[in-house]
């Protein structure tokens, strides 16, 4: 037990503060506040459990101060667009189709896309000037946030391929009413996305493009790739007229975009003679179950009758040497024989049936590539030959 | 009783004390509950935590017949001879709509494309569908639809200002204040903005809607073209894709839909761009069955099947409509 004595001497010089009572409106405010506290986690809790889409509901009426900031849609926030109106007859040609986009800077954006900042900051109206051709209204620009707004449930194919940035422009045909010519012009992170979004879109029936590292001409306008480009020049029409102006800017667009081909080589090793264009493919990795054949472009060719898939990957010459050992194996291991061919033009082969099925495969310096799932090892082997002794151009 | 002295500092607090004490917290305790309980909303709709009811949309079908079909499949080229042909295999417009009654026609303009890329709904199919209920004697023909992409450029590349204009139909814009809340008890679709303004007076709604190919839900047709009334960030719901658009099937129901499959947008959907990415197909299908409508139109029209399009199974399950369109009364035409 404590002696009082003892706990009482400190006291002589110095009053000590002995706090014993709490006035009864600081109990009540302690408590309301833990209350609080106890009552928002709870809230917040409950809350957090609920999915209501409708929680992040647009408000047009909070939006209309910012209306001259919004890029791309603004259709349904215009300022000219106050009351549902009966839309009188007006110039099919000269409507404002898009004269309520204003194009805005949008800070920050470029982080998001590093590879083309330059060019989303610029936003750059896309001026084409062709006799008998008019603007209908002012470019619209469109990021990975808004593309929705423009193609809607499309967007996602594009987002899956890097999309960075659309700018688009409508313009008139003179001299003939209603007949116009749109232009998207569709910026990718890289030439080799946006080519995968051209060939996932490709018209298996177009005729190729001079002008065009890959593009076709369909029978209503004119779809390519030019470096991290995907354009497409669309006619209202098929109207002669209209088509010939939408083959004139599709090369005006091509001239003008910048080439990049980028992590393209392995494609413009695929010879031309033969390709199905359709059939062209990019596979970004494990191309033919293997982990080390990445980056590779692939095509089916019409080899003397004989359908043969091909394939090309360009990497370090120790890359394509693993990557043909490995294939090499991996064929022995899991599929039937495989025999080593006589070198060809300074390249080693081998061939392997599997399931029924023929590769034959190629190694020279740092390119990999060959014929796989023929039904003709004859003709794949002739095919590959031909190829490395530049005889398919 | 004597009345117990009151404590002093550093005596601690007497049973009386104590027992107030208590009470008081005990007290706030449970005005706090009360007021929280009070406060409460079950559904949180909106930011602000304001409380808000959406409407509901009154039914606009008609009632059903027993002798004439509620599916009809028509086949031809010409916008105009078969889809009158699809709408005479029903028993003609005049069941369906009356002498001054105000119709809402919904196309499909979601995109500023031309009518040749099928990305919306042909100008041919809305002025054929427009004439016949002029020609069943509505007092008004409403065209309206909610484009996200800006509404003048859509109407107006997609060819059906031109008929609208010829046919002296009233074109609605969407604008600020044509949306109101809409409420429902659907499977993702509780309260939303809706383009409301053209339903303030309609009698009828008619939905004409193209057939084609959509890269997130396997298909547009008459069920997803209830969509373009949506209005907010709707893009959100592309996450429940199927379930939004099995819940139209509960938020609308109209007094006819038409299908026009006579060109097909089969590929690169809901967009397109290319002629190669539309097939003819040649055939309209109209009715009063939603699920019936699509499920024909997927299975026949975009040559699919259609066990992969789970919003039709999810509204056949729900008892929207019926997706087994064999079993409802239906009659084929050619034109």
């Amino acid at each position: 037990m404590a002696n009082p004595a003892v706990s009482k001497a400190p006291t002589r010089n110095r009053n000590q503060f002995v706090r014993t009572r709490v006035s009864f409106a600081e109990s009540v405010a302690a408590v309301v506040c833990v209350l609080l506290m106890a009552a928002i986690g709870v809230a917040i809790f409950i809350k957090g459990k609920y999915f209501d889409p409708a929680r992040f509901m647009l408000k047009n009426e909070a939006l209309k101060s910012t209306v001259a900031d919004i890029e791309g849609k603004s259709g349904t926030i215009r300022g000219d667009a106050a009351q549902p109106r009966r839309v009188v007859k007006t110039d099919a040609v000269t409507a404002p189709v898009a004269a309520e986009t204003q194009p805005a800077a949008e800070e920050g954006y470029e982080s998001t896309a590093p590879a083309v900042a330059k060019s989303v900051k610029e936003r750059e109206p896309l001026e084409i000037k062709v006799d008998g051709l008019r603007p209908m209204g002012d470019t619209e620009f469109y990021n990975a946030d808004n593309l929705y707004e423009k193609i809607d449930g499309r967007a996602p194919a594009y987002l899956n391929f890097n999309f960075q940035q659309l700018r688009c422009r409508s313009f008139a045909v003179a001299g003939a009413t209603g007949s116009f010519v749109d232009v998207y012009e569709y910026r990718f992170d890289t030439p080799v996305n946006a080519f995968g979004m051209f060939a996932l879109e490709r018209d298996p029936n177009g005729k190729l493009l001079a002008f065009a590292p890959d593009g076709y001409a369909g029978e209503q306008g004119f779809f390519f790739r030019q470096g991290a480009c995907y354009v497409q020049v669309i006619a209202s029409d098929q109207n002669a007229k209209t088509i010939a102006l939408t083959g004139v800017i599709a090369e005006n667009r091509a001239k003008n975009l910048p080439a990049d081909d980028t992590g393209l080589e392995a494609r413009r090793r695929l010879p031309a003679t033969g390709l199905d264009p359709a059939s062209v493919q990019f596979v970004a990795g494990n191309a033919l179950g293997q982990e080390s054949l990445k980056n590779v472009f692939q095509g089916r060719y019409d080899f003397d009758g004989a359908k043969l898939p091909f394939f090309v990957m360009v990497a370090t010459p120790a890359e394509a040497a693993a990557a043909w050992t490995s294939l090499r194996e991996f064929s022995g291991k899991f599929g039937g024989k495989v025999t080593a061919l006589p070198d060809v033009n300074g390249a080693r082969l081998f061939q392997a049936e599997g399931f029924g099925t023929w590769k034959i495969i190629y190694q020279r310096g740092g390119e990999i590539g060959g014929v796989f799932d023929a039904d003709d090892a004859g003709k794949a082997r002739q095919f590959v030959e031909q190829y490395l002794q530049r005889k398919v151009p | 009783m004597k009345p117990e002295p009151k404590s002093q500092p550093g005596e601690g607090i007497n049973r009386r004390e104590f027992l107030l004490r208590a009470g008081a917290t005990g007290a706030l305790i449970a005005g706090a509950a009360a007021g929280g309980y009070a406060l409460w909303q079950p559904k949180h709709f909106v930011p602000g935590f304001e409380v808000e009811k959406g409407l509901q949309l009154p039914s606009f079908a008609i009632e059903p017949s027993k002798i004439l079909p509620s599916l009809a499949i028509a086949r031809g080229s010409d916008h105009n001879k078969t889809i009158r042909a699809a709408i005479g295999a029903l028993g003609g417009m005049g069941r369906f709509v009356r002498k001054g009654d105000v119709v809402v026609l919904k196309p499909n303009v979601a995109f500023d494309r031309p009518p040749a890329l099928a990305a919306t709904t042909h100008p041919e199919a809305l002025r054929a569908v427009a004439k016949l209920v002029l020609e069943a004697g509505a007092a008004k023909v409403l065209v309206a639809d909610n484009p996200i992409n800006s509404p003048a450029g859509c109407f107006l590349k997609s060819g059906l200002q031109q008929v609208a204009d010829e046919l002296n139909l009233d074109l609605l814009y969407p604008a600020a204040n044509s949306f109101a809340p809409i409420e429902i008890e659907g499977e993702v679709l509780k309260l939303w903005t809706f383009f409301h303004e053209p339903f303030k007076r309609a009698t009828k709604v008619i939905g004409v809607a193209p057939c084609k190919d959509h890269n997130l839900c396997h298909a547009s047709m008459t069920m997803k073209n209830w969509y373009g009334l949506l209005g907010g960030r709707r893009n959100q719901l592309h996450q429940h894709i199927h379930s939004i658009v099995s819940d139209f099937a509960l938020m609308m129901k109209p007094t006819l839909v038409v299908l026009d499959g006579i060109n097909v947008l089969m590929k690169n959907g809901p967009t397109g761009g290319r002629l190669s990415d539309v097939k003819p197909m040649g055939t309209v299908v109209a009715g009063t069955d939603m699920v019936a409508v699509d499920a024909y139109g997927y299975t026949y029209l975009l040559e699919r099947d259609l066990s992969e399009l789970t919003y039709v199974h999810k509204a056949h399950d729900r008892g929207l409509g019926n997706k087994n369109w064999q079993e409802t009364h239906f009659k084929e035409v050619q034109t």
